[in-house]
Parts: structure tokens; sequence; C-alpha cells
């Protein structure tokens, strides 16, 4: 077991894990912070994207070392924070869900897309969104669903 | 017992059903708290893992479980010996065991599983398993596997079913024919690949019974073999639905089985709950695939453009278990000459055991291979007979009082409709003249236009048990709850089911409510499969809230003074009709019914009407009644890269009334990008039965750039003989056709011929260099 400090959803938090684990088995296994969903444990899904530092990551690709000291935001944190709140309440009008397990990785990816460009066009959302698998939607609502939070 | 009556469609004015109900809270519901199944798994947890077979074809000589058990944090190992109930993990057929016993059949069959303290632990003692293999003669192409020499995959015949159509006298059929053309299409196995894989937790409660909580769509199909393999009555165990992350078929099949029945097997060792859950690789090999199929289809047309003769021949691939390979099989065979009408058929179809992948459910269940079989074939017609695709169709489509393959009359014109209406929709003539322009003007990027129709019979028909159970229960503050094990796993399905709920009852729709399917709770529901929960479901939802209603009614009508006949439920308030003023509300209304003890619960039960057909000749009537359905696809094809870019998909479907109009529309776009997938990119790469792109970097499903700019769905409403209010099945219909459109698209941007899908780039850019 090692232990690892970083900041979570503003607060500061000291973990326990094992060496090589990943952010995402300390996220859902360590701390039951289940939001962040996996999908594939491989960077191949976008279903455990979180924010570090205000970027979107693959939760499942971090293994603690590179987490030590860093901001981690996940979608419990969002869910509350301005911006993020504004990208739930249009999914929600949008109808941008159906089985809903892509749908956290989706609203983190979609809210630090948002941070950093306010006035998207569609092909920016949908490059920005490119790593985030969805086999349920057809994604046309969630690029809608952006693009209705970017206007607030 | 209450009989009710179903309404006409067309005849009355709804106030819920037909509207556009937002599934409210739906975003925050998932992101609240723990909902998914590995979500919920807490307390002191084992990990369960599968031991899974190298080996394609092989005898199992020994299992040396001694260095793996010496792992720290090892609980326990178990092979098919310490299985106190039954060793069946088939879903029909108990063909398939949960634990390989002597021999394993394809790769990455179970053999073991080990229970651990952690899930590193679990998966490294699966890795210090010794097991002794001797391998077997394997077979993984169909056709070797109909051979008389071909090494058997179970202790039968490799021939799991033969389907046959005889309509007419084909031969004859052809003599009169003035053209006679003959194809042989090729599809591939593909993975439904639901986000979230297979997972099951357990744990006892203070009762002894065992929970287990599953993401599937099919709670007691699941209960029912997981009782057996625990050797348990069936009061010991309770299956809970998980809100469940994509289905697609793969959750209505035997992974679903297995994952429960690691989880239980763990607590019933242990006494600890447990936690058994696929990685993404694992449900990539083990997860029911769709079936390939390799279908021959030889039509004979006079030259005015009439069908005239039909054969097909059908092989369907399904893996080394059946699953439900043979009833994949039938539906595909009642398909296989598109929605035509054609005066003499011979089909034959035939579902092969082979040491693959198992093929299964997957959304469409063998109609999307024969219509894309069926829709390239009339093209390449219409090619032939120098025709435009849309007047070629027009001759032969199935309309009111045509008959299908299987000699069924057609009752209603929705497939003339979604025909008219997408040809309309997609400006097909006019497209086709600018598209032909711009080819001629361009060498590299060509624009192509293409079209397919389908037609779909509904719910499970030939596969039978078609039947829907739903409770309700009016809870004091005036709200209903619907209760049933019929599940939503994305689908919109269970809004469907509250909205006809809220319809009879007259209550708006935030004052239905559902809650969590459970076997301990619910009585057998039937299975949520073959797009079958608004159609049938809603039947047995009608009854169960009509019963209430019945009865709501006399107390209403004694307090009201008026006739039970005259009531009306409306908005949350009962009246009369005559005199409107004598009203009650819903909730006053349910406490004066409470204090005079009238019984506030019911249940509803919906049998769909039996369905005949003879099995020698495949003629009557499989299905209780079809969807119609057209899709026309713009593409631009690049010539140079073979690279293929869909620019509109428009899809038009008769799904008759529409029950729920924004979750039929989301299902549409949903299908649409799926069956888009299917055609232009995924394959499950098989060499010698062992699957070589488990995963998702290799095996591409359609990311948001893969997506048509715009997909322009609509629909038209021809009412159905037997669903609700007139409500035909669509959960699975979109998938079907996106391929066929596309394919025709292409063929007629650049003259190439297709006739296997996924159509990739390398295929598309060899066949390209072909025609040149
Ligand atoms: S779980 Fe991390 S990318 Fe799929
Ligand atoms: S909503 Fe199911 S994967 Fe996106």
């Amino acid at each position: 077991m090692r232990k690892y400090s970083f900041t979570l959803n503003n607060e500061p938090v000291v973990v326990k894990a094992p060496p090589a684990y990943t952010l995402l088995e300390v996220l859902r296994n360590v701390l039951n912070l289940t939001g962040t969903k996996d999908g594939c444990g491989k960077g191949e899904c976008g279903a455990c994207t979180v924010l570090i530092n205000g970027k979107a990551v693959n939760a499942c690709l971090m293994i603690m070392e590179q987490v030590e000291g860093s901001d981690v935001t996940t979608i419990e944190g969002l869910a509350t924070d301005p911006l993020g709140s504004v990208v739930v309440r249009a999914f929600e009008k949008e109808g941008a869900i159906q089985c809903g397990y892509c749908t956290p990785g989706m609203i983190v990816s979609s809210t630090a897309f948002l941070s950093r460009n306010s006035k998207p066009n569609i092909e920016e959302t949908k490059e920005f969104l490119r790593g985030n698998l969805c086999r349920c939607t057809g994604y046309s609502k969630i690029v809608k669903a952006v693009i209705e939070a970017s206007r607030g | 017992m209450e009989s009710v009556q179903i309404q006409q469609a067309s005849k009355k004015d709804f106030d819920v059903v037909g509207k556009k109900v937002v599934r409210a809270g739906a975003v925050l519901a998932v992101l609240g708290k723990p909902s998914y199944t590995a979500d919920i798994a807490t307390g002191d947890l084992v990990y369960v893992k599968a031991v899974r077979s190298s080996c394609v074809h092989a005898t199992i000589e020994s299992i040396d479980t001694s260095r793996a058990k010496l792992l720290p944090g090892v609980l326990a190992i178990l092979t098919s010996k310490d299985i106190p109930g039954v060793n069946d993990a088939g879903s029909i057929l108990s063909d398939r065991p949960l634990l390989a016993e002597k021999v394993v059949r394809h790769y990455g069959e179970a053999v073991a599983i080990v229970v651990a303290e952690t899930h590193q632990a679990a998966e490294e003692a699966a890795m210090l398993m010794d097991i002794a293999y001797t391998p077997l003669p394997s077979v993984t192409n169909p056709n070797d596997a109909l051979k008389p020499d071909a090494p058997l995959v179970q202790e039968r015949s490799n021939l799991v079913k033969h389907m046959k159509i005889r309509k007419g006298d084909v031969e004859r059929g052809f003599s009169q024919s003035d053209l006679v053309v003959e194809n042989t299409f090729k599809t591939e196995f593909v993975d439904g690949l639901p986000l979230e894989t297979e997972a099951a937790y357990s744990y006892l409660e203070p009762s002894g019974r065992i929970a287990c909580v599953c993401s599937m769509q099919n709670p007691f199909d699941v209960y029912g073999k997981v009782v057996k393999i625990l050797g348990f009555e069936k009061a010991k165990l309770r299956m809970i639905q998980a809100t469940t992350g994509g289905g697609f078929g793969p959750k209505s099949d035997e992974t679903p089985i297995d994952v429960a029945a690691y989880a239980c097997l763990a607590t019933l060792k242990t006494g600890k709950p447990a936690l058994a859950q696929f990685t993404r690789d694992e449900a990539m090999i083990i997860q029911c695939k769709r079936h390939p199929f390799i279908i021959k289809n030889r039509t004979g047309v006079t030259n005015d453009g009439r069908l005239l003769a039909w054969q097909s021949e059908l092989i369907a691939d399904t893996g080394a278990y059946v699953s439900k390979g043979h009833l994949v099989l039938g539906r595909a065979v009642f398909h296989c000459t598109g929605p035509y009408e054609v005066p003499n058929v011979k089909a034959d179809g035939y579902c092969v055991l082979t040491n693959n992948t198992i093929a299964g459910s997957t959304r469409g269940f063998g109609s999307p291979q024969v219509h894309f079989a069926a829709e390239v074939q009339m093209d390449l017609i219409a090619e032939r007979l120098e025709m435009d695709p849309v007047v070629f169709r027009a001759k032969n489509i199935l309309r009111p009082g045509t008959r299908t393959l299987t000699n069924q009359r057609i009752e209603d014109p929705g497939l003339d409709m979604c025909f008219r209406k997408a040809v309309a929709l997609s400006d097909w003539y006019h497209k086709r003249k600018q598209y032909e322009q711009h080819n001629k003007g361009t060498s590299r990027l060509k624009k192509g236009i293409g079209i397919a129709l389908l037609y779909h019979g509904n719910t499970l028909g030939p596969e039978s048990g078609d039947f829907a159970t739903v409770h309700i229960a009016i809870t004091p503050d005036g709200k209903a709850l619907v209760e049933t094990g019929l599940t939503d796993f994305g689908t919109g399905g269970m809004t469907s089911l509250l909205m006809v709920a809220a319809e009879v009852l007259g209550l708006p729709y935030e004052d239905v409510r559902m809650s969590r399917p459970d076997t301990g709770r619910v009585s057998d529901s039937g299975p949520t499969v073959a797009s079958r929960v608004t159609v049938i479901g809603g039947r047995a939802t009608f009854e169960a809230a009509e019963i209430i209603k019945n009865r709501l009614s006399r107390v209403a009508a004694e307090r009201l003074a008026c006739s039970e006949s005259s009531l009306i439920f409306r908005a949350g308030n009962v009246y009369s009709n005559d005199k409107p003023e004598r009203r009650i509300t819903f909730r006053d209304l349910v406490v004066e019914a409470a204090d005079r003890n009238v019984e506030l619960k019911s249940v509803g039960y919906y049998l769909a009407p039996t369905t005949n057909w003879d099995e020698e000749t495949g003629q009557g009537s499989p299905y209780n009644q079809y969807t119609f359905g057209a899709v026309v696809a713009d593409v631009e094809v690049d010539t140079e890269t073979g690279f293929i870019r869909v620019g509109q998909l428009t899809p038009v479907y008769d799904a008759g009334k529409v029950i729920n109009p924004l979750g039929l529309l989301a299902v549409c776009e949903g299908g649409s990008i799926m069956g888009t997938g299917y055609g232009i990119m995924e394959k499950i790469v098989t060499s010698e039965g062992v699957i070589m792109n488990p995963n998702l970097h290799t095996y591409w499903i359609p990311t948001i750039l893969d997506c048509p700019e715009i997909i322009n769905s609509s629909t038209v409403e021809s009412a159905g003989q037997i669903g609700i209010f007139g409500a035909k099945s669509i959960g699975e219909i979109p998938i079907v056709l996106p391929a066929a459109a596309i394919a025709n698209a292409i063929s007629w941007a650049t003259g190439v011929k297709i006739r296997e899908i996924p159509m990739t780039p390398d295929k598309i850019l060899a066949a390209i260099m072909n025609v040149k």
C-alpha cells in the first residue's frame, strides 16, 4: 500500500492504494466515487473521463504516481459546478442520454471543452468528443446538448 | 377477471400517449447515486474471475489448481465438479455448460472460476491455473462444418436446424422469367457491444436468500437458470435488474447467466458478497455475436420488372453453442426476400455449429443480414433491367392484399407510406440527376444515393411465449406504481409503459412511477427481446390500469351520483361527462376507495395470439403484424482512398401508433448509427476460431466523427393489428437497413458491386481498382 495526496473535487485527500493502481480504481474502489465509469480500462472509450488540472483525461490510464499533487475533478464534483450543471441540464433537455453509461464521461469531456471554447461549432465539438464512445444515442443529441449548453 | 377492450388507435384523442415526454431527471438519476451493478456492489466483497480456454477445440486432460490456490487472497477455485445443481447455462437449449466438463469447444470457454479477495488476486490466480489440453480437430468455416466428414463440434450433427420456404413453383417461375440474377452475399461476426460489460453482484440476505443484482435484459431467464445451477428451490434466490448500460441482444442471451451464476456460486461458497464483471476483452470474446451469414440469392424477373421467382440459400454460423441461433435463422428465413411479393419462393436456411465464437441475439436478430442481401440484390437486378431502383421496387412492394413469402396476407399500407415519404424527403429523383452531373465532372469524390426497404415481423411470433405481465399499485398519495419484469436498458420502453398507464388512469405522466425489476416482487413477465415492450407490455399495462380504473369507477359513480359509463379520468381528476361540475380528484377518490377497502393493486396479463405456419413449407402467418420502413442514404466515396462518408440518412418507419415519440426518435438515431457501423466498419476478426481484435482500438464502432451529418428520421402511422393502441415494434429495427442503403449508394456512385459487409476502405478501393 502507498499513500497518495491530491485535490479531489476541491478537497484535499490522502488515499492508500496498492502501487500501480489507476486513478479509476482509486476513485471507484477506494473512495467509492462510482460516477466515473469503466468501459474498457484501456483508454479506448472515454467512460472514465475526469479532469486533471482542468484537462479531460482517461482515469483508467493514469497511475496514481501521475496523479500525486494534482487537482482532480470527477463527475460528482462537476454536477454542482456552475458550468458542469449547465451541461447536465442541456443533456437532460436534449434527451442526450439512453442507457447513461457514457453520460458521466461525456459530461466531463463536454465541460472541459466548453471551459476552453465557449462558442463552439459542430465540427469543433465532434473533434473534441471523438474519444468518448456512445453505443446508444448515435451522438446527434449529444452534439446538440453541447451546443445548447454553450448558449447558456 | 375484468375484461378489457383495446380502443382503436385512430378514434381516440390522447392526453399522454403520443406526446413528447422528457424523461425528467434521467441524467441526474445516473449521476446522482450508484445505479449500475458494479457501482452498487459494496461490503466485504469477493471478486470472481473465469479461467478461460486458450484452445478452440480440445479435451481437458487435467486441471491443476495447486499454484493458483497458494496465491494470497485466493479463497476458492471452482470447476464443473463443484456446481451444486445443474451445469447448464444454455438459454433455450441446454447445450452449453457453465463450466466446461471434458471438452472445450471455443476459444475463451470457461473452465473454472477463481474467487479472491481482490480483483488482482483473482486475475493472477486465473493465470496460474495449469490446465492440460489435448487439441481436437476443429472446424471454423460453416461450409466445411456441413461436410459429412467434418469434425463434430458437439455430440450431435453440426447442422442445428434446416428451415424451409416452399411457395409456388420456383423452377417454373425461373423458366417464365426474362432475366435471372444470382449473387452470393457475406456478412461477418459483429459485437452488439453495450458500453457496460456484463456484471453481477450477489449477497446473502438475512433470511438466507441470495439476492443477485445484474446488468441484463431478462431477469426471469437468468433467475430460472441460476436457481438450477445453484440447485436451489425457487424461493432461495432473487434476481434484480440494475440500471443496465446497454443491451443490444447480448444482455438478453447467455452471458448474464454466466456472471450471475459466478457471483452467486461465490456467495454460496464464501458467504460473502461477490462481484463478477467481464473485462472489455473478455466481453468481446465471450459475448454472443451477430451471426455471420452466407446468402445466395437467385431471382427471376420479367423485363418490365415483376418479380417471379426467388430462391435463397442461407448459412448461419452460430459458433460452438446454439444460443438463439435456430431462432435467428427462423427470422432470417421468414424475411429473406425483403418486403416484396414474389409468387414463387424457395428458401433453405441452415444454422450450423462451428468452433467459432458463439453467435446469438443481437439487435435485429437475423433481419439485418437478409435485408442487406435482398436489398442489394434488388438494386443489382434494377441495374440489369436499366430501371430506377425506386421504380423497380414500386412494382413489387408488399401492399394491402399482397402476400409475403409465407403467403401471409398484408393488411396495412405501412410500407407504401414509408417508401413514398422516404423518396420525397430525400429528394430522390432530383438528387439522382444532380449527383450524376456531379460525378461526370469529378474523378475523385463521387456522390451516390441509395435506398432500401424493410418489413419486420413483430415481437416473438414463431419464437413463442409472447406474453407480458405488468403489476400496478396505486399508492395512498394518489400516484401509480408500475412494476414488471420487463426492463429498460436505454431503450425508453419503460417510458412507453408509464405513458400507457398514465393515459388509462387519467394521471399526469409525473404521477406514474416504476420500480426496479425484481423477480422477488413481480411475476414472470416474459423476456425483453424482439422489440416487444411497448407492443405487448403496453397491452398488459393497459389491462392492469383498466382493472383499477373500473374499480375506482364504481366508487366514483356512487360518490358523484352518475353512471360509471359517463366517467372521464383526466389530468388527475375524475368527472362525469354529462355533468362536469361533478368531479373529484384522483387522489381523493383513491382515499375514498381505500376507506371502502377497494383493492388498488392489479395484475395485467396479455398473451399475443399464437402464430401458425407449416414446418415443411414455411407457409402460414408467422407474425401477428409487421413494422415497415425505408431508408435512403446519401454518401460520398473517395475513389482514391476508398473512404466512405455518409452525408445523410433518411429513415422513415411505420411504427403504427407512436406511443413515445421522443423515445422513438432516440432509438432511430442510435440504431441508424449502429447500422452504419455494421455496414462500413465493424468486424470481429477471427483466425482459426481465435478472436484477434477483442478491444476498441482494433474493433471499430462509430465514434462521434463517423456519424452522418444529417439523420432525417420520420414516421408514418399505419395501425398494427395487436399492438397497444395500434403500436408496432421499433426498438431493433433502425439497425436493419443502413448497410443496404449505403451499399446501393456506393454502387450507384462508383459502379462497384458490393456483396459483402463491412464495406471498409480497403475493400472499396480494391473493388474500384477492379472496375477500372
Ligand atoms: S474506461 Fe477508461 S477509456 Fe474506457
Ligand atoms: S447512452 Fe448508452 S452508451 Fe451512451
